[in-house]
């Protein structure tokens, strides 16, 4: 079984290590890095539990090999905590009851992170729609999808633009 | 000071919002043996041989288990009634003897064979691929109906046929409601198989205490006791041997209150190899291994007078609950109860079965029994409508239970064999705030917004056994620095416990909640315990929480008292402790844990660590009402719900978010299983349903916003007024969104029969409408 070196960034710090080619980027995540927050809940790329931000772009850790990662920016929910960029969105998850096992949460967070760096007021169907890619299992959504709307609202009051440096991926050209 | 019936923000989420929840799957470290099942690839067959030596070799292999190492172990039943209520309702039931790992023969595909211990999951999994098994085909087993029959191959060679339980009860004469009726439908009602599908999928890690010689097994379940109960009744190991624990977990809804074969082989794997063990469940295996849920077939024969009074109801079911099922006395004895609705029903007659399947097992799924009940009955009820020309809720006006019929009595024993009395206020009046939830204008303001689609409405009602026993434990005690733990037989799968049970101790202690930390799941915790399902937790978990905390209360205020010398009567309680009548003299619970300490006055004294169980009298019931109004679109059939609203009656909301929560959160599954979800099988008996691109989750655009409607209604049958809400939001959803269907298309006759309600059953419906007209007509 081949090995191969991957260096990336994650959460801002730089990472370097040696792995099994067939190393997906959830495990690598998970069990080398210690940031369990990536949750695996298909492995399919269906229920959207395991996004994590690469390069601004919300994509799925269980569909790609830690080795695609070379040189990306990756951000997971443990890194976007600690920085506080979602610190707003975490508080009105709360307030809403938009969680209630907590497995799916950091996905829905990646996923709204995402969102939310492209500024503007989404209505409650682009909300709806940006987080269609994301499972979730007891709390039928409205708590998360009033959360998102809450969030952006706020942050367009506030007079928040499009961040620098994630979700500008969403207007990048394919590939 | 009432923490109860605040909305109060949950406990949990920051952790899980920091992606900081420890499942299972997070507990591994290091040196942890990982662990992977061979599963049948077979529905049926009988099993020659398993040839393991070349996955042993493997390096990074350190054993192979299958079920001759596991000493043919096999899963005990979990659940067995009453015997009163056996012998009123005729019930009669099999113990399948499910093995941990398949011993001479595989009944599903899915089915655990061996088991591999290894450095990674990665080299576990490719070992899988070595291991040879000799199989000879039998003859699967899929139609219930089928498998019931004199020629079916039988599944569990210990057993004659393939009958896993039965049931018949009965009351009033109807044989003459029939007679008497004006109209009588008759019609078959199939729910299809669908399940829980937590976004978590199962595990179990276990290791053995070098130092103690206990094993430590900690899983993703609702149901820790009684896991730890079946490994030592599969192993012989005494029960203050094992501990069993759950983590975080990422969902259960029924599927985890069960206990798996799984369960036991990594309990018996982790004693065997004296390593620790870890087995993480995967999507694929979970969808062919993990429990199934519903699939049951009702014929029912409802007759009404005139004015649409129910003059009789009769209803034949069957329950396919494939290799077997742990819960097959719950299922079918819910499924029997619960056709009594919440109706004025005269004469009644029901008879059950279920039967074994060459299917993956099946347990119970959020509602058990009940949405399956409540779709043939609520379905009946709309055919006779239509036929007499009544809406939807005329005739159910005409039926529902009110003020002046509550307390009813239904002439049955509940499953622990206490007579059942709905113990509810007014049922109709709590369809009347259902039906106001959506209003008719908004119906027509839908019509115009949306003339690309046929809309219609829905509604139907529910009533619902919660808070069954037969008990549950809880223990309060004080800790060392003056604050409380609690702790229960309650397993949370994200239902708030740590918060809801915070909150009843809390106001049971008369303290501020932010002094007190609850956690439930652990059997070092309390000793016994049930677990949660069945909307059973704020019922039974809350009262033995609330019970002892007052106890804690009592000794402390004594306590007190003999450090002041002065009779405890004299001594008030205040959110810090306990103040001397009159006087500024106090004793703070802080105090009291200093006293408690060594040096302290009261050093010699038992802890105050009170232990209670809580027994119910019997089951409290809810009752609830659902409208939908749904979409259909004439082209492709797709069905998409526009709004909906659920108002219940239920008793006092311990917290009123996540009560809301459980209901929103009860619809989206109904959703799901009413319109996308089913497990299928070819007509060989493999399953077509083995990803998420075939086995459908209602998403954000799926699911609407849900109106909720809280009615209260006061019980007695637990000192804090609470019926339990955890199934409300499910059960109705199968009918409101059948009614929707068949209003949106105009259908005559019977309706929407059979759920999932795909669209080409939808096209087919809309098809049939004129011929159904036509015929209604002649």
């Amino acid at each position: 079984m081949s090995d191969v070196r991957v260096a990336l960034r994650v959460n801002g710090r730089a990472v370097e290590a040696t792995v099994p080619a067939r190393l997906g980027l959830a495990d690598f995540l998970r069990d080398r890095l210690g940031l369990t927050g990536t949750h695996l809940g298909c492995e399919h790329g269906v229920c959207g539990a395991c996004t994590v931000l690469l390069d601004g772009i919300a994509v799925r850790a269980c569909l790609m090999f830690a080795a695609q990662a070379e040189g990306g920016d990756l951000w997971t929910i443990e890194g976007l905590h600690a920085d506080g960029r979602i610190a707003d969105l975490q508080e009105a998850m709360a307030r809403h009851h938009g969680l209630q096992c907590g497995f799916c949460t950091p996905g829905f967070l990646v996923t709204a992170a995402e969102l939310l760096a492209e500024g503007g007021r989404p209505s409650e169907q682009e909300v709806r729609e940006a987080l269609s890619g994301n499972v979730c299992r007891c709390t039928g959504y409205q708590g998360i999808v009033s959360a998102v709307l809450e969030t952006a609202r706020h942050r367009a009051d506030r007079g928040d633009g499009p961040r620098d440096g994630e979700g500008a991926g969403r207007s990048l050209p394919a590939g | 000071m009432t923490a109860v019936g605040t909305p109060l923000p949950r406990r949990e989420d920051a952790r899980m919002l920091a992606g900081r929840g420890v499942f299972l799957a997070d507990l591994a470290g290091p040196g942890t043996l990982h662990a992977a099942f061979l599963r049948s690839t077979r529905p049926h067959a009988l099993i020659h041989g398993v040839e393991t030596a070349a996955a042993a070799e493997l390096p990074g292999v350190t054993a192979v288990l299958t079920a001759a190492d596991l000493g043919a172990a096999t899963v005990p039943l979990l659940t067995r009634p009453d015997e009163r209520f056996v012998e009123a309702a005729a019930f009669a039931m099999r113990d399948p003897r499910l093995p941990c790992l398949a011993t001479g023969r595989v009944r599903y595909v899915g089915e655990p064979i061996a088991l591999v211990l290894a450095e990674s999951r990665h080299v576990a999994e490719d070992a899988l691929e070595l291991i040879e098994v000799a199989y000879t085909d039998l003859e699967p087993v899929l139609d219930p109906a089928l498998a019931l029959g004199d020629d079916a191959p039988v599944l569990h060679p210990h057993l004659e046929d393939n009958l896993a339980a039965r049931i018949a009860c009965a009351f009033g004469d109807v044989a003459a409601g029939h007679a008497a009726a004006a109209v009588t439908v008759e019609e078959t009602y199939r729910m299809g198989r669908h399940g829980g599908v937590p976004l978590e999928c199962r595990g179990v890690m276990a290791r053995p205490d070098r130092r103690t010689g206990r094993l430590e097994v900690w899983t993703s379940s609702q149901i820790p006791h009684q896991v730890r109960t079946a490994i030592c009744a599969a192993t012989g190991w005494p029960e203050d041997r094992v501990r069993v624990a759950v983590p975080d977990v990422g969902g259960g809804f029924g599927t985890k209150a069960n206990v798996y074969g799984e369960e036991i082989a990594v309990a018996i794997a982790a004693e065997r190899t004296g390593r620790e063990v870890v087995w993480v469940e995967d999507r694929a295996e979970h969808l062919v291994a993990a429990a199934h849920g519903r699939d049951q077939v009702h014929r029912a024969r409802l007759s009404v007078d005139a004015e649409g009074r129910i003059l009789a109801w009769e209803d034949e079911f069957l329950v396919d609950v494939g290799a077997g099922s742990l819960w097959v006395a719950g299922i079918v004895a819910n499924t029997a109860i619960h056709l009594a609705g919440p109706y004025r029903i005269p004469a009644f007659h029901v008879r059950g079965r279920a039967a074994f399947t060459n299917k993956t097992l099946v347990a119970q799924y959020r509602g058990a029994g009940r949405p399956e009940a409540c779709f043939a009955l609520e379905r009946s009820l709309d055919h006779a409508a239509r036929r007499l020309g009544l809406s939807p809720a005329k005739i159910r006006r005409r039926n529902l239970l009110t003020g002046d019929d509550l307390p009813y009595p239904v002439p049955l024993p509940y499953r622990d064999g206490v007579p059942i009395s709905y113990d509810g206020a007014d049922f109709a009046a709590c369809l009347e705030d259902c039906l106001r939830l959506v209003p008719e204008a908004e119906v027509r303001r839908l019509r115009a917004e949306h003339p690309e689609l046929a809309i219609g409405v829905g509604v139907a009602c529910y009533v619902e056994a919660t808070g069954r026993g037969p008990y549950e434990s809880g223990r309060v005690g004080l800790t060392t620095s003056g604050d409380f733990a609690v702790a229960t037989g309650a397993a949370a799968a994200g239902q708030g416990h740590e918060t809801t049970l915070a909150q009843v101790a809390a106001d049971a202690l008369g303290v501020d909640v932010c002094r007190v930390r609850a956690c439930g799941g652990d059997t070092d915790a309390v000793p016994y315990g049930v677990g949660t399902f069945a909307s059973r937790s704020a019922v039974l978990a809350g009262s033995a929480v609330h019970e002892a905390a007052g106890r804690l209360r009592a000794r402390a205020r004594a306590l007190a008292a003999r450090l002041l010398d002065v009779p405890a009567e004299k001594l008030e309680t205040e959110p810090d402790g306990f103040v001397l009548a009159g006087t500024g003299t106090r004793v703070s619970w802080r105090d009291l844990a200093a006293e408690l300490a060594p040096g302290g006055r009261l050093e010699l004294e038992p802890a105050l660590d009170e232990p209670a169980l809580f027994r119910p009298p019997t089951v409290t019931w809810t009752m609830g009402a659902h409208v939908a109004v749904a979409g259909v679109d004439p082209e492709t059939g797709l069905v998409r719900v526009l709004r909906y609203g659920v108002a219940h009656e239920g008793g006092v909301e311990i917290n009123p978010m996540i009560v809301d929560g459980q209901i929103k959160g009860g619809v989206a599954q109904g959703i799901g299983g009413a319109l996308l979800e089913e497990y299928t099988y070819s007509d060989t008996g493999q399953p077509t349903s083995g990803t998420f691109a075939d086995y459908l989750l209602p998403g954000t655009c799926e699911v609407p916003a849900v109106a909720v409607r809280h009615r209260h209604a006061d019980t007695d049958r637990n000192p804090l007024n609470v019926r339990g809400v955890g199934e409300s939001g499910t059960i109705a959803a199968y009918p409101a969104l059948a009614q929707a269907v068949d209003d949106a298309l105009g259908a005559g006759g019977p309706g929407v029969t059979a759920t999932p309600i795909t669209p080409s059953r939808v096209l087919a419906l809309a098809e049939d409408v004129p011929a159904r007209d036509a015929e209604a007509a002649a």
